[in-house]
Formats: C-alpha cells, structure tokens, sequence
C-alpha cells in the first residue's frame, strides 16, 4: 500500500509539473511518513480499519487463559486481544512491537475451533508478534518503494540528463516518455512481487515458530484443516491489510501464486504434518 | 594514520568483548526470570489444592490415603527450594493430583457439581500454565548452556561468572508432554 502512495505521488509530481529529480525527496517523504506512520499507530489502525473491538479477560476468561499459555511457553508479554464479529474464521496479529502487540479474533473462529486448534492459531498469531512481522512489512514496504523510485530516477537521469535545462520541455521524446511511463507502471508490480514473497516467506516462518512454543504443531494443522474447509471470507478485505490474516481474504480463485501472500494451505499442512511424524 | 587504524581495530575488539560478556549475562538473567516463572506457577497450583481436596472431601470421605497423598506432596512441594528439590516435589505432587481425579470420576455427585467442575478447570488450566513455564525455563537453560560451551563466548564465561545451569526434568515420563486436558 505504501507503494501505491509513492507511486501516486511521483506519477502525479511528474506529469503535473518539471519532471526534475528536485520531486524524489517530496515523494520519498510522502511515502516514508505513511509506511512509518502506519507502522507506529499498526494497532490502533487496524482495530479502526477492521472494526474489531478491544476485550478484557473477564469477557472470555477461557481465550485469555489459552493465550497466557503462550505468552509463558514465549516470554512474550499479554497482548492486547480484540474481536471482530465475523462468521468467517480468522485471526490476525499486528503493532509495532512486543509491547504494543495486538491479536484478534472472529467470533467465527472461537466458535468453530477446539482447544488445541484455538493454541495453534494463537501460537501462530503470537509468533508473528515474536518475529517481528509488522516492521519486516514496513520495511519491506519500505524498501520496495525506494527500489521503484530508484529505478524510476536512473530512467530519468539516462534520458533527461544530468544537468537541467530549463528550455528544455519534458514532452522533448515521446518515446523516452513511454519507456518510462512503463517502467513506473512496471517497477510497482516488481515491488509487490517482493512485498508478496516476503510475506509468504514469514508467514511460513510463524507457522514454525508456534510450533515451536506449542510444541503441537498437530493443533495449528487441524486449524488449518478446518480453514481450508471453510469458504467463507472475512467481511473486511481491504487490500492494504489482507495480509496480516491468518488466512488470507484475497487469495481466491484469480490470484496468481506470486501475489498471493499467503503459502497455498495445503503446502502449509503438509508441512506441519511432516514435523508431527518426527514426534 | 596508522595510528587511527589500530585504534579502530582496538575499538571493535573491545566492543566484541563485551558484546559477549554482556550476552552471558543477559542469557543468565533470562533463565533466572524462568525459574521465577515456574515458582509462579507452582504457587498458583499449590494455591488451588487446600480447597479441592476440601470439596472432594465433601463427597468421598473415605479416600484418605489419597487426599494424605495430595497433602503431603503440597507440603514438599511449597518448602522445596533447590532446583532437585522443586522438580521431585512438582513430579509427585502431579502424580498424586491425578490420583485425586481419578478417585473423583468414582463419584457422580461430585463430577456433577459445579464447584469441582470450575475447580478442575482451574487447575487444568494451570497444569497447562506449569508445563509451558517447564519448557520455556528449558529453553533458555538450552540457549545459556549452549553460549556457555561453544568457542566464542564460552572464553567469557569464567570471567562474566556466568556456569551451566540444570534443565528442569520432572520424574513423570508422563509429564513431558504439555498435558492435553480438554474443557
């Protein structure tokens, strides 16, 4: 998302006014505050975005009781635990660090989950806090963005020049403008390519890391048993946040595996049930 | 100029010094916070048993040996305080609290009753709480253990004062599984 914005930015600077490399510093600007503005309010955001709403352990005595086990078998500290009414099961795990930490649920999930498989979606959820995910996506975010601006920038200095020319307008070659109108379409899809692998890539991660707090990756296995049998989708599928769920909303039929930010379900099982024969 | 350069390279070998020094330690504070950890635990289960063995009572009272047995393993249990000490008394008192619940599924009225029944949610919970504590003070053992004999920072650990330290194993083998107890 925070790619999309430095795209706008950019694409709405150049054509709009000098394309000069005066605007990489007002677009790098634009883009750093709202990835790292996100970022730093991630938990408060994302209960505005989702509407999910913040509760006590006096509201669900038993699901507070289920994530202190995990945060004693990590070190984590208790997180701040929401709910979002939704019939479809799922959960997802975001802020900016371990002690601004916050997990949700859909009242979907708790109900159609057993014990065992509720610990694994925690642990899950949980280790994704513990890896620090939300700053591997800002700075991934991050990252991609500047990788477009940088290419962006090179096609322009390749083209334009170095020194600026003020009579020189920059309709001076259409052509040169057309490559460069398809490297600034081009670099973005490059950037979420990235940003989707990245994710896939820790979402695995955490899959790993709950087992190892479980120590029962047959929980989170049913769990995603159960998932993957269930179609339903979360209400909420906005774009900018499909992929802290712990099933991803998007990832239907025409998303291609390499956007897809989740690793396909049925890999994640398998996975899981080769480390329950090493029991 | 060269000058410059040694001074650099004293620096960052200095700086490595303590960075190891200081990961010693910091791995060793980590395993006494577990060790806390798990007394927390255990005092909360300790906590628990005076009024479950006054409720099975209510209905069984002939199982005296059985509840002799809760009580006298409660007592090690709260006046252990070596690390051997602890882990024999945790071993025998979960033996004789299943033992408890055993002799409990004999008496319908008391499965029924809805003080026994949050009371073993209670301590099911905390039996789960106690066997995760286990693993992470085990964990952390296994991160100091590991820094204290491996090459580079095994050099620093007579000088941080910093020595192996005992894993936590209970007796049971049955209780080196997190216990699965369903509500």
């Amino acid at each position: 998302m925070g790619v999309l914005v430095w795209l706008v930015a950019l694409a709405a600077l150049t054509y709009f006014g000098q394309s000069t490399t005066a605007i990489v510093p007002i677009a790098v600007g634009i883009a750093l505050i709202s990835v790292w503005g996100s970022y730093y309010g991630s938990d408060k955001l994302v209960l505005t975005m989702t509407g999910a709403k913040l509760i006590q352990e006096s509201d669900n005595p038993k699901l507070f009781g289920l994530i202190q086990e995990i945060t004693i078998a990590s070190g984590l500290p208790m997180p701040k635990v929401a709910i979002v009414i939704d019939s479809a099961p799922n959960a997802f795990a975001t802020g900016r660090n371990q002690d601004h930490a916050l997990i949700a649920f859909t009242t979907g999930i708790l109900d159609v989950m057993d014990r065992d498989q509720l610990q694994g979606v925690i642990a899950h959820e949980l280790a994704h806090v513990a890896n620090r995910d939300t700053l591997v996506s800002a700075v991934a975010a991050t990252t991609a963005g500047a990788i477009a601006i940088l290419s962006d920038m090179l096609m322009r200095m390749m083209w334009f020049g170095g020194g600026r020319d003020r009579d020189r307008n920059n309709n001076g070659n259409p052509i040169l403008l057309v490559f460069s109108l398809l490297i600034l379409i081009l670099a973005p899809i490059a950037a979420v390519l990235l940003k989707s692998a990245i994710s896939r890539k820790r979402e695995s991660l955490a899959d790993a890391t709950a087992v190892a707090f479980t120590r029962n990756p047959a929980g989170l296995r049913s769990a995603l048993e159960v998932l993957a049998a269930d179609s339903t989708v979360v209400h909420q599928k906005s774009n900018s946040i499909a992929h802290i769920w712990i099933e991803s909303p998007l990832d239907g039929k025409a998303v291609s595996k390499m956007f897809s930010t989740h690793p396909p379900i049925a890999e994640r099982i398998a996975v899981l049930k080769a480390m329950e024969s090493l029991n | 100029m060269e000058i410059i350069i040694v001074l650099g390279v004293i620096a960052l070998v200095v700086l490595f010094f303590v960075a190891q020094y200081n990961r010693l330690i910091r791995l060793n504070v980590s395993v006494d916070e577990a060790w806390a950890q798990i007394e927390v635990q255990l005092k909360r289960r300790a906590d628990l048993i005076p009024n479950l063995v006054e409720t099975v009572k209510g209905y069984a009272k002939h199982e005296q040996s059985t509840f002799d047995a809760v009580v006298t393993a409660r007592a090690k249990a709260t006046t252990a305080t070596t690390l051997a000490d602890t882990a024999a008394a945790d071993g025998m008192l979960t033996q004789a609290l299943r033992g408890l619940l055993a002799v409990a599924e004999a008496y319908p009225d008391l499965k029924a009753s809805a003080n026994f029944i949050s009371l073993q949610e209670e301590l099911a919970t905390t039996e789960n709480k106690v066997a995760f504590s286990r693993q992470f003070y085990n964990d952390n053992v296994r991160e100091l253990n590991t820094a204290v004999k491996t090459v580079p920072t095994n050099f620093f650990a007579g000088i941080a004062k910093v020595n192996e330290r005992e894993f936590y194993e209970v007796e049971d083998p049955q209780d080196r599984k997190a216990p699965n107890v369903k509500f």
